[in-house]
């Protein structure tokens, strides 16, 4: 119990330094108090922040931007995963172009993007989409394609048709693996929300935000950015972990 | 599964059943129908003019840039500046997070000093970063040299993390029975437990940190790949802008396939 305690107080020493490092470079001169932000000023940020709904309102324009993009970035990526394991044909028309797409670094692609569909909420969007897109693919179609035939044929053999074995047997057993991509895919689609909107500066943003902040130099108001969007990317991680834990919650 | 039972499959299992069309013999002919395709599409719509030439140029005068680039340097420049930053920030977070993964895997009262606070920094998204370190660092050097290595740091640490834990500690007192010396007990036992799932999380990070050096190019927009297609973007030129793409994804490519050589060529065991 001691030894527990003990760990635990340890896991705080180098944070506390850490913070006391801070706090200190803060109060030294006004140099220093240009990049270390006194921790009072930080909760006055949060404070204000939240008083005058900027923060609301910009979390509010990265959330529905990142749902919007997600939620069809999972659609047309499970599509696309389904057609390329059901059909030899589409696998072969759709793996070369996708397999060269994918290269491409997500955010190298931003200036074709912002050429291409210009620089508001649409390229964005596209940008948050493809996030979604790739896992979503590469996991849907290796779910199904590695699953054992014999199960198949067990459907089969109790007499059940097409439809039905699709349902109850190949949905069961690629579902941990569409779980496995939904869990790359939503930080990253979240990520690439903030990362779009660092990059293409119109509209209301959390990335927008801090992109006005660090103009300004105001470091409290970035801090608290980076935060909130740590503390959401987590959210979203441990919810989809339960929800893949609660879907699948047959195979325990 | 004998000959008889694997008939039975294929004809009781048409949706599983994995088609194999002739052509698919000829897969590396039949893979370049889409892009071939792809590519003619591209050339007619240029030739008849579907698009403004702001949104499509033909494929002809993005090789007459990229021929350009090269004459001029501007592209070995920028290739050189961006791969000496992706290679000292990628040199010093792999050498960190090596370090660390061990120190954090080896010693508890380590663990116990430095694992709340690599856990908690471990959730912030090197992108997020990007605002608050071009305060503290600037827009030079000094800021893509630390972000690559912050998203380098990680996943090498958690990789060698899981690299040592994957040592087996019986395997190394058999050595000791046998009195192997360090080199052959690191070379036998060490070496083959902990290298595979290191040189994957040397695969992660290089990707990651390629993605991130270029999106950091984008931003700040001083020299580099990034820096190059922006520009090209601000003058509503395609074509350079689509040669950065290119290149950006074919240096993505080379890194991950030299990697990839690299683990083959280190851990041949793995792919016999």
């Amino acid at each position: 119990m001691l030894r527990r305690l003990a760990g635990f107080f340890r896991g705080w020493v180098i944070p506390a330094l850490l913070l006391g490092w801070w706090e200190h470079s803060s109060h030294r001169d006004a140099v220093h108090a240009y990049a270390f932000v006194p921790l009072e000023e930080i909760l006055a940020a949060i404070r204000q922040l939240l008083g005058s709904g900027e923060l609301l309102l910009n979390l509010e324009g990265s959330l529905m931007r990142a749902s919007i993009g997600l939620s069809v970035g999972v659609a047309v990526g499970v599509l696309t995963g389904l057609a390329m394991a059901f059909s030899a044909t589409a696998r072969t028309l759709i793996n070369p172009v996708f397999q060269s797409i994918r290269q491409v670094p997500l955010l190298g692609i931003t200036p074709l993007v912002a050429l291409w569909l210009g620089n508001g909420e649409q390229a964005k969007i596209f940008i948050i989409v493809l996030a979604a897109f790739y896992p979503m693919v590469l996991n849907t179609y290796e779910g199904l394609r590695s699953v054992d035939r014999r199960y198949g044929e067990v459907g089969y053999a109790y007499g059940l048709n097409r439809a039905q074995v699709l349902r109850r047997v190949l949905v069961p057993a690629a579902l941990p693996s569409f779980f496995s991509g939904l869990q790359q895919a939503v930080p990253f689609a979240w990520i690439a929300a903030v990362a779009g909107e660092l990059l293409f500066n119109v509209g209301a943003g959390l990335g927008n935000l801090m992109m006005v902040a660090e103009t300004n130099a105001q470091m409290d108001v970035i801090i608290v950015c980076t935060g909130t969007i740590a503390l959401l990317g987590i959210a979203m991680s441990q919810l989809v972990s339960l929800w893949s834990a609660y879907a699948l919650r047959w195979r325990r | 599964m004998n000959a008889a039972s694997s008939r039975l499959a294929t004809t009781i299992l048409p949706p599983l059943r994995l088609r194999t069309p002739i052509w698919s013999d000829f897969k590396w002919l039949t893979s370049a129908i889409s892009p071939v395709v792809l590519l003619l599409a591209w050339i007619l719509a240029t030739r008849a003019h579907w698009f403004s030439d702001r949104i499509l140029v033909p494929p002809r005068e993005v090789w007459s840039a990229f021929l350009e680039l090269c004459a001029s340097g501007e592209l070995w420049d920028d290739l050189k500046i961006s791969l000496l930053r992706l290679s000292s920030g990628f040199g010093l977070g792999a050498l960190g997070g090596l370090v660390l993964g061990i120190i954090l895997e080896t010693s508890s009262l380590a663990r116990s000093y430095l694992n709340p606070l690599f856990q908690v920094l471990r959730q912030v998204p090197t992108l997020a970063l990007i605002p608050m370190f071009i305060l503290l660092f600037g827009i030079g050097e000094t800021l893509k040299i630390v972000i690559i290595v912050k998203s380098t740091l990680y996943p090498v640490a958690l990789a060698t993390m899981e690299g040592v834990r994957n040592i087996p500690e019986h395997y190394l007192e058999v050595g000791r029975a046998y009195r192997l010396g360090p080199w052959m007990s690191f070379k036998r036992i060490l070496f083959p437990a902990a290298v595979p799932p290191i040189l994957t999380g040397l695969r992660i990070a290089l990707g990651r940190s390629w993605m991130v050096l270029v999106a950091i190019e984008l931003l700040t927009a001083d020299a580099g790949l990034g820096q190059t297609m922006e520009t090209g973007r601000q003058m509503l030129r395609l074509d350079i802008v689509m040669v950065g793409v290119i290149v950006t994804g074919v240096i993505g490519f080379t890194l991950d396939r030299g990697l990839q050589f690299l683990e083959r060529a280190l851990l041949p065991w793995i792919y016999r």
